[in-house]
């Protein structure tokens, strides 16, 4: 899966929980969940149960204390899928 | 250091499903997961350990400046109905908790014998929730003063580009809104 491929699933994982629209449309790499689309943080766990779901992953501790940015989901999805 | 979450727990019930398979399992400590399954208010216990933890995640960043996502880290314990601890690593805060059929409100301090000012407020325009948790909480200052985060997020309080020693934290959630300040001089 190419990285343009695992953004694309990311932004319909996290389409739901995002409260800004305009940072959505603009999503790059460096978008930050919460400081730009103003995820509640009690809904960071649902995207992080979804990705696991969608890429049949488990996301351990360590990797969730990251899982702040697109950028981050990005390394942890990758890694854990060439494991 | 001061940290203070506001759940709206009317809106808790549509934004989020506790009962969603490794939700609990994710952000709560066995400990924890025990006391909401045993709990007669299931639902009120989640958002009330959540709100605990929030509350000093707040505290946390501001002593540490940094951010992560790890709640299961923050470990609940509730010794009344107004008041509980919460630990993570070596560090304690002391949470003051306000609970109603609404909302709860969580405030964190590490020494709760510090003065501070704190507030909850209903708020009923839905696009400006930042907006109006500030302004409540610049309303106890002067108008020159400005709210404005860091980059790890959290706030601070400046005057004429200085910025002034208090902690401050702000929180909103649906139609709720809540601040608190440390009326000491702290950083």
């Amino acid at each position: 899966m190419t990285k343009e491929e695992l953004i694309i699933k990311l932004q319909v994982i996290v389409k739901p929980y995002i409260q800004d629209e305009e940072a959505f449309k603009n999503l790059t790499e460096e978008t930050d969940f919460i400081n730009d689309l103003k995820i509640n943080s009690a809904n960071l766990v649902d995207v992080v149960l979804d990705v696991e779901d969608e890429f049949n992953i488990e996301i351990d501790n360590d990797s969730m204390e990251k899982m702040l940015s697109v950028k981050a989901a990005i390394e942890i999805i990758e890694k854990k899928l060439s494991a | 250091m001061i940290g203070n979450d506001v759940v709206d727990l009317q809106l808790a019930k549509t934004q989020s499903n506790w009962q969603r398979k490794g939700f609990l399992e994710k952000q709560f400590t066995l400990e924890e997961q025990q006391a909401i399954l045993n709990s007669k208010n299931p639902f009120l216990q989640v958002w009330l350990f959540w709100s605990m933890k929030e509350a000093a995640y707040k505290c946390y960043v501001q002593e540490h400046q940094k951010r992560f996502f790890a709640p299961k880290k923050f470990k609940c314990k509730i010794l009344s109905n107004t008041e509980g601890i919460v630990q993570i690593n070596s560090f304690i805060y002391n949470i003051k908790i306000i609970l109603s059929d609404f909302y709860v409100h969580s405030l964190a301090v590490k020494n709760k014998n510090k003065k501070m000012v704190s507030a909850l407020f209903f708020i009923n325009k839905k696009s400006l929730q930042t907006k109006i948790t500030n302004q409540y909480l610049l309303s106890y200052f002067s108008d020159e003063v400005r709210l404005h985060k860091n980059e790890v997020g959290v706030p601070f309080l400046y005057h004429q580009q200085k910025r002034l020693p208090f902690s401050i934290s702000t929180s909103h959630h649906g139609d709720y809104g809540g601040f608190a300040f440390t009326l000491e001089n702290e950083l």
